[in-house]
């Protein structure tokens, strides 16, 4: 991979980094083996405490986003201490604009999540007999409640990376920001479980949903640089 | 390190401390004895109201100080403005606990008496109950890093990427949960079951308990300032 300092525009930047982590990635496949072993392992607990009774339509959506927020917790968390443990952050520091770095990590981490929700949606439609009746519905959601989950994990995961105890932190910083979050996402997903549901029902969800994580990726852009620089 | 010079405690600061005690006094003594009118339900637990509301006064404008503290340590990196920004959020935290304690009793002896109810999820209370564990989170995260320059700077970037995001909670939360308090879901306002003689003693209480809340929010910076004088070489 060739960066070059000035010469490289901002969008290459972020797609080097970005390419650097797939790459990375596809070498040890760690976060994506991390990730379909929490998603499989987790489902297999809820089967278990489920039963075999029928489950509300509730208790299936908010399931559903306990585990891919926990899966991302679990395996994005090492986003930036990988950097730190390889030594590789002065190289990228003096490569890349610091707000190509977040963005570059910040597609990274919304393509595992994705991953994830492809994931988790399979298990619980074949495991937990969950039927997903609105799929516009769903796959919308999906992709914007993972973005902003993604914005928010992405600055997280660097705030961590500079503290003593990495990893272990990250749930408890990451849980209060997500609430509104969860709140919407859980809310319109109840709407995509439910047969003959329909936009309107979704709209102030999907509404918050944008600009939630317009927000969050807002701020952490404007802040990334006083986390990342010393 | 540079010394941090320590605030003034002149005469202006026991001066204006006597009269916030004078104050919060008679305003304490006329919570208890002033009578109020009997309503339905609450009966004498409306005075609560006198504590309870301040508390989340008092609280929001903590945390109102504590996220312009942060930004400015972000602008400028001194040392002080972190400390601000560390105590009032402490200041707002203990201040956030009282109003939910206050506020869970309240609801014990009225609506839920007799029930085994204790947390209603309204959507006031929900968005205390979050503000804290965003509170225990910062001060978590602040323990976690060694450095005085990294944590401040680090820490003041947690604390207004939390503050972006609890805004969102006063469009999410009311249309998902049912309140108690006045003025929300056809609840009567606040101004239509307050009695005047109530308002009387409300306004001053509110700007007490505010007043309490500076006194105490500039001892902590003192406090923070004068320690780590000592401490540092």
């Amino acid at each position: 991979m060739r960066l070059h300092s000035g010469r490289t525009s901002w969008l290459r930047a972020t797609v080097s980094v970005f390419l650097k982590d797939t790459r990375i990635e596809w070498r040890s496949r760690f976060g994506i083996n991390l990730l379909v072993l929490f998603v499989l392992s987790s489902v297999f607990i809820l089967v278990f405490a489920l039963g075999q009774d029928t489950v509300e339509r509730n208790v299936i959506a908010a399931l559903y986003w306990i585990v891919i927020i926990f899966a991302a917790t679990s395996s994005l968390g090492r986003s930036f201490i990988s950097e730190e443990e390889g030594g590789t952050v002065l190289l990228l520091q003096t490569h890349v604009p610091g707000s190509a770095v977040f963005a570059g990590k910040l597609l990274f981490n919304l393509v595992l999540i994705l991953i994830a929700n492809v994931l988790a949606s399979l298990a619980f439609t074949v495991f937990i007999n969950a039927t997903i009746a609105n799929w516009p519905i769903f796959v919308v959601i999906v992709v914007l409640g993972s973005s902003g989950l993604a914005g928010a994990t992405t600055i997280l995961a660097a705030i961590i990376a500079r503290t003593g105890n990495g990893g272990s932190l990250l749930p408890v910083l990451l849980l209060p920001i997500l609430m509104p979050l969860l709140l919407s996402v859980v809310h319109a997903m109840i709407a995509a479980l439910e047969p003959g549901s329909s936009w309107n029902d979704v709209g102030n969800d999907i509404a918050t949903l944008v600009a939630y994580a317009g927000t969050v990726v807002t701020a952490s852009v404007l802040l990334f640089d006083f986390v990342w620089k010393d | 390190m540079d010394k941090l010079t320590p605030p003034v405690s002149g005469s202006r600061y026991s001066v204006i401390r006597a009269i916030i005690i004078t104050w919060m006094t008679l305003v304490i003594l006329g919570a208890f004895l002033l009578d109020i009118p009997r309503m339905n339900i609450l009966e004498h637990t409306a005075r609560n109201l006198y504590f309870h509301v301040p508390m989340w006064f008092t609280m929001m404008s903590m945390v109102l100080v504590s996220g312009i503290y942060s930004a400015r340590h972000l602008a400028s990196g001194s040392r002080i403005t972190d400390i601000r920004a560390r105590e009032s959020a402490r200041v707002a935290a203990v201040f956030g606990v009282m109003g939910l304690i206050t506020g869970i009793l309240w609801a014990k002896f009225t609506w839920y008496s007799g029930t085994s109810v204790w947390w209603n999820s309204d959507p006031r209370q929900s968005m205390a109950a979050i503000q804290l564990l965003i509170y225990g989170a910062y001060f978590f995260l602040r323990t976690t890093i060694d450095d005085n320059e990294k944590r401040g700077r680090i820490a003041a970037v947690y604390n207004l990427i939390a503050a972006a995001t609890v805004p969102f909670l006063l469009y999410v939360l009311p249309r998902q949960m049912e309140s108690l308090h006045p003025g929300a879901d056809g609840n009567p306002a606040f101004s239509e079951i307050t009695a005047p003689i109530m308002r009387a003693v409300f306004y001053p209480a509110v700007i007490g308990f505010i007043a309490i809340a500076w006194l105490l929010y500039r001892q902590r910076v003192r406090v923070a300032i004068l320690k780590e004088n000592l401490t540092s070489d």
